[in-house]
């Protein structure tokens, strides 16, 4: 990797980085208030590496939840990367174990937005996409460092920290609505979710409105499909 | 806490497990389509789930009334902004903003 590829790499990565600052500091000030050591916000950082993901445990370890049933819904949180991972996979082909196995691990949904539309509109190869992934991985573990340390000083309101996270996921969700079944699987989610919040008061009623809204989506997919499909093959042959 | 290594070491494994595994595994096959078309349904479903489960919520019980639940307007903004610009940097921006000026007022 040569001073050139760092350089490009780098570039496109600024924005991302500015962003990771802000809410790099933000969730070490909501993980220290969690009771998280600062020297645990560095080590989760550099190991976990999933904003939304130490976001997330913070506010369930403060609203009293149990530590596998955050890890739990982490890992659902986390189920979006499989897809990023392997819609990546083809880039990385000629590349060694060792490799993808940095590269995978410095996979965010951010830095899968940027590599993938430079990988798609071509050159861009994956020692810039790794420079690019490294320097937003630094800036995200040096940041919520930072933060840690501010919130052991000084007293911070958490219910303004942890909106920065509901504000972050408000913008991931618009930027899935990528069609109308979308639109609609993402309001079934949310109407589910608030209704079995009220009759079950648990968190389980994430994931539960999760796979019912992933599949009403699907299934409304897979029906406008049917319904027009037939009239194209229905001009091709008769049955 | 006591348990934060716990915490860290299982969050890093359900972490790294889907990460890691497709780009590992899938670089010589080809998933089955049904099932990555209804892979795209995760991430909105969650997203929705997520937001829901805290904007309408105020001390852990149902509130849409945007005096008392401060989280409500904000969010209609946010709402606005991501679809406005699609900037992370904005929304948060905004989100931030909008919540802390409420905090102030109320």
């Amino acid at each position: 990797m040569n001073i050139e590829t760092i350089k490009s790499g780098v570039k496109i990565s600024s924005p991302v980085m500015i962003s990771y600052i802000a809410l790099g500091v933000a969730c070490g000030i909501v993980l220290y208030d969690a009771g998280v050591t600062v020297l645990g916000i560095g080590i989760m950082s550099f190991f976990v590496y999933a904003g939304a993901g130490q976001f997330l445990a913070a506010s369930m370890i403060v609203l009293g939840a149990s530590i596998p049933s955050v890890i739990l819904m982490v890992f659902f949180l986390n189920l979006r990367h499989v897809l990023m991972s392997a819609s990546l996979s083809s880039f990385v082909k000629e590349k060694s174990i060792g490799f993808i196995s940095l590269f995978s691990h410095v996979l965010t949904d951010e830095s899968y937005g940027l590599n993938y539309t430079k990988f798609r509109d071509g050159n861009w190869s994956p020692e810039e996409a790794m420079a690019m992934s490294l320097s937003t991985y630094a800036t995200w573990v040096i940041s919520t460092i930072v933060g840690g340390a501010v919130g052991s000083q000084f007293q911070v309101n958490t219910i303004i920290m942890n909106y920065a996270l509901i504000a972050m996921f408000s913008c991931m969700l618009v930027l899935q609505f990528i069609s109308l079944e979308h639109l609609i699987a993402g309001l079934v989610s949310a109407g589910t979710t608030v209704l079995l919040m009220v009759l079950i008061q648990h968190n389980i009623s994430l994931v539960i409105a999760t796979v019912i809204a992933s599949f009403v989506g699907y299934y409304l997919e897979v029906r406008k499909n049917r319904r027009t499909k037939p009239d194209i093959e229905g001009s091709n042959e008769i049955e | 806490m006591n348990s934060q290594w716990t915490l860290i070491a299982g969050m890093a494994v359900v972490t790294y497990i889907p990460r890691l595994l497709p780009m590992l595994l899938l670089s010589k096959k080809e998933i089955s389509p049904s099932f990555s078309r209804w892979m795209t349904y995760i991430p909105v479903s969650i997203f929705a789930a997520l937001v829901a489960s805290d904007i309408f919520f105020w001390n852990g019980t149902f509130n849409i009334n945007p005096v008392i639940n401060i989280k409500l307007l904000p969010s209609i903004l946010v709402f606005l902004i991501a679809y406005k610009t699609k900037s992370l940097l904005w929304s948060i921006a905004i989100g931030l903003g909008g919540i802390a000026l409420l905090a102030g007022i109320f």
